[in-house]
């Protein structure tokens, strides 16, 4: 298994009015790994991925992500190495310049538009790869007939690879919750990410269909070949898909490692069950 | 298993036919329309009829642009008037007082509103909802108070008059002009409906439905309020200079805070996000006091009729067609689709041919393919 770092988190801190979001939290996620972010309620889980996708600013720390040249902004072209790579800091960048650098992430809530057919749903995740000018669209010149034919037909194959291809001309309005889940993750795959960031997917979700998001999770990782950081409450899935668990708690590290280590941390488990007496 | 995946989506050839088809309605529609004149001309229409169509399609004009505000990116303008205004006065001051001709005060109509609206945007945009509805408000009642005080320009309460265009040469009149207004109102639809249909649409759409899922899917939401600011403006505009060649005259007090208004009215009533709803929602709004309410007995004596009667339509499309006339349309349609055995909505869409110009997802083999069979077997 390739051991580079697709994202380093390195001595992130974030205060929200005196309290401490986030403490001086570091970690690292590898290439093509499922890696699992885990902590009671309230530890920052989901405050550490709004810092890493630059929904917040962190007060202090660094976000480094892989990111390839073809991808590199063209003020940061000569940043990249031999291997035509190059660790890029996201602090500091605007949110929607994210997604274009090869990270891109799912919405607890689900965030899809409802008046929208799944294909179109879909077709937002490949937002930033249209090359055709706002003219050339508003005259459907032939690039953006082209472009558009092209990632129509990635999109319907990114719908199909998650088993919903047969229902992609219908709209997301309506859908089961279970759909939705699955066509957020279909968006992301559309951006070609090298990361992609999934905000407690199993919320919501029967007890079958979180066994079928465990195998779309790990099939993911194989045929898109990126790599996948849950933000999880679900340990059951968490335990089943991850390679790799961090848990925190109250913004603070607690431990890290395979998910039998952390099943048995002393830390981890004080946290989850209070200490014992 | 492998059949699985043939009845899941539509021919890829067949992605640009919904355009295509959009585009021959458009035409069709705008080459019925320009039977009207001839229908005038041989005294089946009342002329004052046909003058009262032609602001219908200025409107949906001025309203087309408003959905794409309204209905599509979600932005509430208060201030449509104020730029159609802006656009009816430069296409006169052009062309009567510069004397530069019809095809460079179309463009001033075109241009300088929209630079205007760019301008106004970059400042309001940043705020939201309501706010943005305020700050166009105020814009559009400082352009107002402009036209009735910069009388070099206006010639103030006065009123600005003017003529008929010669275009390529031909002096016009009210026919031909009503030919022009058909023509823009086919460009601009068609124009809109390029624009909703494509990557810009979906990004409007996302911007509208959560701008937080929008920046994450990498969409520069400022970018995109003022694209679609500036598009409406530009529509704006050149509502106005054919409200201006049409009618010849202009005053101030027509660019008021009704007339926004009423714009609103067009685009609710027709329905949000509908491009000949909304074209039915201008002539609901405006055709229909002056065609008929106004010729009931008692109720036409009614003094600010139209008042009232956009007001109770806005109520009642709101609390009970909140589709508008697209909704009421669908509605109708519905039926008639079932017996046709349409299976848009029931059944999968029809079959698309063998899966030669399907891509496989990056790095897909054989591995893929029967991983999504074996996936699709499985209910959902």
């Amino acid at each position: 298994m390739s051991q580079r770092a697709v994202l380093s988190i390195d001595h992130l801190s974030i205060s929200f009015g005196g309290l401490k979001a986030l403490d001086d939290l570091s970690f690292t996620i590898f290439d093509q790994e499922i890696f699992g972010l885990i902590g009671p309620n309230g530890a920052g889980k989901t405050t550490v991925f709004n810092c890493v996708t630059q929904f917040y600013r962190p007060d202090a720390g660094d976000v480094f992500l892989t990111v390839d040249q073809s991808r590199l902004p063209s003020r940061d072209r000569h940043l990249a190495d031999q291997l035509g790579q190059a660790r890029l800091n996201l602090v500091g960048r605007p949110v929607h310049s994210i997604i274009k650098l090869g990270l891109a992430r799912t919405f607890q809530n689900v965030e899809v538009v409802k008046e929208l057919s799944l294909l179109d749903n879909v077709l937002v995740g490949g937002h930033v790869d249209f090359q055709a000018t706002m003219a050339e669209q508003i005259f459907r010149l032939p690039r953006a007939r082209r472009e558009e034919k092209v990632y129509r037909a990635k999109a319907m194959a990114a719908l199909d690879f998650l088993g919903i291809g047969r229902l992609a001309d219908q709209l997301a309005g309506g859908q089961p919750y279970g759909v939705l889940k699955k066509l957020e993750m279909a968006r992301t795959l559309m951006a070609q990410p090298r990361l992609i960031i999934l905000d407690e997917p199993a919320a919501g979700l029967n007890d079958f269909e979180t066994e079928d998001l465990a195998q779309t999770i790990r099939a993911i990782r194989d045929q898109y070949g990126c790599a996948v950081w849950l933000v999880e409450h679900d340990m059951r899935l968490v335990m089943n898909v991850c390679e790799r668990i961090c848990a925190i708690s109250f913004g603070k590290f607690l431990a890290l490692g395979a998910p039998a280590e952390i099943q048995g941390d002393k830390l981890v488990q004080e946290a989850y069950l209070g200490e014992q007496e | 298993m492998s059949t699985s995946s043939t009845r899941t989506a539509r021919p890829l050839s067949s992605v640009l036919k919904p355009a295509r088809n959009a585009h021959v309605q458009f035409l069709v529609f705008g080459a019925l329309l320009c039977l009207l004149p001839v229908l005038a001309q041989a005294g089946g229409l009342r002329n004052s009829t046909l003058s009262t169509l032609a602001f219908v399609l200025i409107y949906a004009i001025v309203a087309l642009g408003l959905n794409l505000l309204l209905g599509y990116s979600g932005l509430i303008s208060l201030g449509t008037a104020g730029f159609v205004g802006l656009g009816a006065y430069l296409a006169a001051y052009f062309q009567d007082d510069l004397r530069l001709g019809f095809w460079l005060a179309l463009l001033a109509a075109l241009v300088l509103p929209t630079l205007i609206g760019l301008l106004v945007g970059v400042v309001s945009l940043r705020v939201r909802s309501i706010y943005l509805a305020i700050a166009s408000l105020c814009i559009s009642e400082i352009l107002l108070k402009t036209f009735e005080q910069l009388e070099w320009f206006t010639r103030g309460t006065a009123g600005k008059q003017s003529k008929y265009p010669v275009v390529f040469g031909l002096q016009t009149d009210r026919a031909t002009m009503f030919v022009i207004i058909v023509i823009a109102l086919v460009v601009v639809m068609m124009v809109t409906h390029n624009t909703v249909h494509g990557q810009l649409g979906r990004a409007l759409h996302t911007m509208r439905s959560s701008e937080v899922a929008a920046q994450a899917m990498g969409v520069n939401v400022l970018k995109y309020k003022l694209f679609a600011f500036s598009l409406a403006t530009l529509y704006a505009g050149l509502g106005g200079a054919l409200y201006l060649f049409f009618l010849r005259s202009s005053y101030p007090s027509t660019w008021n805070l009704f007339m926004s208004l009423n714009i609103i009215a067009m685009v609710v009533v027709g329905g949000l996000r509908s491009i000949f709803g909304t074209v039915a929602g201008a002539f609901v709004i405006f055709a229909v006091p002056e065609l008929v309410l106004k010729k009931l007995p008692v109720i036409g004596d009614v003094a600010g009729l139209p008042y009232i009667f956009s007001g109770v339509l806005i109520v009642v499309v709101i609390m009970f067609f909140p589709a508008g006339l697209k909704g009421l349309a669908d509605l109708v349609r519905r039926p008639f689709q079932r017996l046709r055995g349409d299976r848009g909505e029931a059944g999968p869409p029809a079959a698309r041919p063998p899966d030669s110009d399907r891509p496989s997802p990056p790095g897909a083999g054989r591995a893929a393919a029967d991983q999504t069979a074996v996936k699709e077997g499985r209910p959902a």
